[in-house]
């Protein structure tokens, strides 16, 4: 891949231009010797904006529950001082939900950012084209123990990748364009579904009711090994698809466009998709099928930060901070009685997505 | 008249599936999860057989056959007059929001501590006349029922959101969660000539309404223009025909729960025997919705001897395959 003129500038090339070039008008550079990097305001601006309504969402996640603490106290905890009683709310029960509800948020979204903009259509995230449905049949599967023995996030990866398979090639030669790729999607998600309902109505009603919350899309069972894999999958996904951001961009032309520019559409494309594919099947391992996350964080992010770039990072935040309120909202709504996270983003999303159906085109499904 | 003089081709059509039938009827009282065999049920028939064979065949496998036709054709048809209503070959009453707005109706009603059987299948037309009149609503504004395709998703959208404040009523109340959630997947188990009685009524009168309607529909498939320039008022065929679907899809919700894809592969397949004309697919309808119902009745029933399979899964998993192969023709053909 070939650097963009303005990141790198080889003594040659300064020797040729005695004037620096001046940023574009919007963005920011900052130049440290011979490297430079050109920062989007808006971008920049988007993300700390994000970042704070995170910090602040997190604090109230940890005050607010059955027993209410003072955001004082909750400090103390954090910082190793706290008493009995806060110490076990905050330390034991909130905080491991808390991550959690940030890591898993910032995965399906981060996911849905990158497959709506390898689609070129912004109905494709996971969710909606079956590939959460695949991985939740797998997990559930090795859950209810009718599986091969392999662990859940192994099953639900197997799962994903099985659904993103059958969901693309069902596409092929149609494209992802357009509206019958969420159509085929959908009916793969519906088979999956199916399979899901099968397996839960083959075991026991105690299993079946135990693994019941999982299949809609919720934080309390959280197995920990599932998050842990999680984290990491997130340290290393995160990287990738900030590196992968300017053939990301790229990839909203036509396909000569995109080659013209130097992209190695293909190579990248499978990056792109191996990454989204990845990020939710280890998602879905730990919370279940959230999708709605995947579609309203990269929309939220996307009113937000610069329409130049594809919002990576402030779909990643922005995932998060959905997730964490989603949340808090199930856990305070009807306490003590706990909606699962997945119906309130379900109850949430639906009506943002009938809302995409039916306003007024202004520029394509994409 | 829908009973005009029937074309050839069609009556010999319409005997094969009837004979098809006939043999599901008799596959639906032979076979069960239970250890009453084939052999000891066909002595039932033949009229001997000893008093639990007797028992196990006429009242449960008989009435649930019984509940099984009524359902297949409340079903068949229904997807045929909503597809033919909204031009649409994806037209679907599960896929539409129909079944799910029924379903969450059910839920309601369930909260609220009614429990009399006729009440209920009152409460689930009443929430598919409703969705229906939602969806339908929708597609009418920003020309989204132009297109096939955006229809379903809207309709999907739609049926996600109702059946996700459906979980969040049941989480109020473990007691209406225990009876529904085997409910919401769609299933004949255990239901009794009881049900079938409850909700005949409305079933004859959708019938009714059917014939009086069956010819104007045929006319609003050529376009409401066409229709009005023949002599018809869409507006009122329109709001007959969603009437109709309703008290269907209402009732056999109430009975089965919902059940998706029937509507959605019973006038695919009537279609492509009898042509176009709704006149001609719906009688074709009567004997191919039943036949798929029983059928995946008689698979749920065995493949996990001696427990069931739910009859929603099965039909999801023998529909949606179709629903991929529509969408996936170059050009969707309009109805």
């Amino acid at each position: 891949m070939s650097l963009s003129v303005l990141s790198s500038s080889s003594p040659h090339h300064r020797a040729a231009s005695v004037a620096p070039v001046p940023a574009p008008a919007g963005t920011h550079r900052l130049a440290r010797g011979h490297v430079s990097v050109l920062l989007d305001r808006r971008t920049l601006a988007a993300n700390v904006l994000l970042l704070v309504a995170l910090l602040v969402a997190s604090l109230t996640y940890l005050c607010l529950g059955e027993r209410h603490l003072s955001p004082l106290a909750v400090l103390a905890v954090l910082q190793g001082q706290g008493e009995g009683l806060a110490n076990f709310l905050v330390a034991a029960l909130r905080l491991p939900r808390l991550g959690a509800a940030l890591a898993t948020g910032a995965a399906f979204a981060l996911a849905g950012c990158l497959m709506q903009t390898l689609a070129a259509n912004r109905l494709a995230t996971p969710g909606i084209i079956g590939i959460d449905n695949g991985a939740t049949a797998f997990a559930v599967a090795s859950v209810v123990g009718l599986g091969v023995g392999m662990a859940p996030p192994a099953m639900a990866l197997a799962g994903a990748t099985t659904a993103t398979v059958l969901t693309f090639g069902l596409a092929l030669g149609g494209g992802t364009q357009g509206y019958r790729f969420i159509v085929a999607g959908i009916g793969v998600g519906a088979v999956f579904g199916a399979i899901t309902n099968l397996l839960l109505a083959r075991v026991a009603i105690d299993v079946a009711n135990a693994a019941y919350p999982w299949t809609v899309g919720s934080l309390s069972a959280r197995p920990e090994g599932a998050v842990r894999l999680l984290v990491v999958g997130l340290a290393l996904g995160v990287p990738v698809a900030l590196a992968l951001s300017r053939s990301l961009r790229l990839m909203g032309f036509s396909e000569s466009v995109a080659r013209s520019l130097g992209t190695r559409l293909g190579l990248r494309r499978v990056q792109v998709l191996s990454t989204s594919v990845v990020l939710t099947a280890l998602a879905v391992a730990v919370a279940g099928p959230v999708g709605m996350v995947g579609l309203i964080g990269p929309e939220l992010a996307r009113h937000l930060a610069s329409p130049r770039r594809v919002p990576v990072l402030a779909s990643a935040l922005a995932g998060a901070l959905i997730m964490v309120l989603a949340d808090l909202a199930g856990r305070l709504m009807l306490a003590p009685l706990e909606i699962p996270v997945g119906i309130v983003t379900a109850v949430v999303g639906g009506p943002w997505l009938l809302w995409i159906l039916i306003r007024p085109r202004r520029h394509g499904v994409a | 008249m829908i009973t005009g003089a029937m074309p050839r081709p069609l009556a010999g059509q319409a005997l094969a599936l009837a004979g098809l039938l006939l043999l599901a009827c008799c596959a639906s009282l032979l076979w069960g999860a239970g250890d009453v065999g084939p052999g000891r049920a066909l002595a039932v028939m033949l009229g001997q057989g000893d008093a639990e064979a007797r028992f196990v065949v006429t009242t449960l496998r008989g009435s649930r056959t019984l509940v099984g036709l009524a359902v297949g054709m409340a079903l068949g048809v229904a997807g045929a007059l909503l597809q033919t209503l909204s031009r649409n070959p994806l037209a679907e009453p599960g896929l539409l929001g129909v079944s799910a707005g029924s379903a969450f109706a059910v839920a309601v009603a369930l909260l609220l501590g009614t429990s009399a059987a006729t009440l209920r299948i009152g409460v689930a037309q009443l929430g598919a006349l409703l969705g229906c009149l939602c969806v339908l609503g929708v597609a009418r504004v920003r020309g989204l029922g132009q297109d096939p395709v955006r229809l379903v998703l809207a309709g999907a959208a739609f049926s996600g959101l109702l059946s996700a404040l459906t979980t969040l009523l049941l989480l109020f109340d473990q007691r209406a969660a225990d009876e529904i959630r085997f409910w919401v997947v769609g299933s004949l188990s255990g239901r009794g000539i009881d049900d079938l009685l409850a909700v005949l009524p409305s079933f004859m009168l959708a019938t009714a309404i059917t014939l009086l309607i069956a010819r104007p529909m045929a006319a609003l498939a050529l376009g409401e223009r066409m229709a009005a320039g023949l002599g018809h008022h869409p507006g009122r065929v329109r709001l007959l025909a969603i009437l109709v679907v309703a008290l269907l899809v209402g009732g056999a919700t109430a009975i089965a729960g919902p059940i998706a894809f029937v509507g959605l592969v019973v006038p695919f397949a009537a279609r492509a025997l009898a042509g176009p004309d709704i006149r001609r697919s719906l009688w074709l309808c009567l004997l191919i919705g039943p036949l798929m119902i029983l059928s995946a009745d008689i698979i749920s029933r065995l493949v996990v001897a001696p427990s069931e399979l739910p009859l929603g899964v099965l039909t999801a998993l023998c529909g949606a395959p179709v629903l991929v192969a529509v969408v996936r023709r170059r050009r969707l053909p309009t109805l």
